[in-house]
């Protein structure tokens, strides 16, 4: 059954362009944009992680506003990205173990954002004077960890694939 | 001696050394360093991104200096980039060497340096100063949007390695 879905998946119009666009801009520019967004989400959370790590109270009013726009977007981009990376390789994304810890550790890391931010930023800004917790340290932390864990299992899906196609199941 | 003799002997010298004896002689040390490489890249794309984003004006409310302050962690993280960066060229040198991707990614740190030391001769004293709300001086904003440009064209050679091997 799921051999069959896969094998479908595969000879899909979308998943043979994505696969054999003979072209920088098909499969070679869509994991560029891959590592943009992963750049823009993972790598700017990251940025407020070390900030809120090291700092112990807000002197000024901050808003988040513009860095979380950027971190979604770069989400966004990330999700559009990974959906057509899943859509040319599907069995070989999904028939390993790796995938599915990447995909739960972006669920984390999302998590730990959206903790991050309605700890210390509600309604996107802290006030001056802020304290910030060690509850949020915490999640600063949490974040720190899972970003990285998502960057290395989704370099290791490059050798740990048992299978690229759906045909070669057993 | 030639272009092209130079970059043999230093083929054939990185390929005698012991390190790419270790790179290409264990299984793991590869994929762990492209791990690395990887982690030093968000790292240092994030605290460097984030910083010139806020001299753009995109993510006003936060005081210039606050995300300076980071910016030595970005450097830390092109340290770490930097050195499994040396390992895949001791790997596999001739890879990279005869590569197109290589040399414009090359360009564009050596570009990234050079914008770095532009921003810190002419910029930095003013932009540090400036208030959450403060707008950043149109020299600083080009110089920012100059460091997202190669940022974003480092990733892009990076990427492209392997799509233009000789």
């Amino acid at each position: 059954m799921l051999t069959g879905v896969l094998v479908w998946l595969e000879e899909t119009p979308a998943s043979v362009w994505v696969r054999e666009y003979p072209s920088i801009l098909g499969f070679p520019f869509i994991l560029f944009l891959h590592t943009l967004g992963l750049a823009m989400l993972a790598g700017v959370s990251i940025a407020i992680d070390i900030w809120l790590l090291r700092a112990v109270t807000f002197a000024r009013t901050v808003r988040m506003t513009g860095l979380n726009r950027v971190m979604w977007l770069g989400f966004g981009i990330n999700t559009a990205s990974g959906l057509a990376l899943l859509l040319a390789y599907p069995a070989k994304a999904l028939t390993n173990p790796v995938f599915y810890a990447k995909m739960a550790l972006v669920a984390v890391g999302l998590y730990a954002v959206s903790r991050i931010n309605r700890e210390t930023f509600p309604r996107g800004e802290a006030a001056a004077g802020t304290v910030i917790s060690a509850l949020t340290k915490r999640w600063a932390v949490v974040s720190l960890l899972v970003w990285a864990g998502t960057t290395a299992t989704g370099r290791l899906l490059a050798y740990t694939h048992h299978v690229l196609f759906a045909t070669q199941l057993p | 001696m030639s272009l092209d003799e130079i970059l043999r002997w230093l083929i054939r010298w990185l390929t005698s050394t012991p390190i790419n004896t270790v790179v290409m002689g264990y299984r793991w040390v590869w994929p762990i360093s492209e791990i690395l490489h990887f982690c030093g890249l968000a790292v240092m794309v994030g605290t460097v991104g984030a910083f010139d984003l806020r001299l753009l004006g995109l993510a006003k409310g936060v005081a210039p200096a606050t995300l300076h302050r980071s910016l030595r962690y970005g450097v830390a993280a092109f340290v770490l980039s930097a050195l499994t960066g040396s390992l895949f060229i001791f790997g596999q040198p001739d890879q990279y060497f005869y590569n197109a991707a290589f040399k414009l990614k090359v360009i564009a740190l050596l570009l990234l340096g050079l914008n770095v030391l532009l921003f810190y001769t002419l910029e930095a004293r003013h932009v540090l100063a400036l208030g959450p709300s403060d707008d950043a001086p149109l020299r600083a904003k080009i110089i920012a949007a100059a460091s997202l440009t190669l940022l974003v064209s480092i990733m892009l050679f990076g990427r492209m390695l392997t799509f233009f091997r000789p």
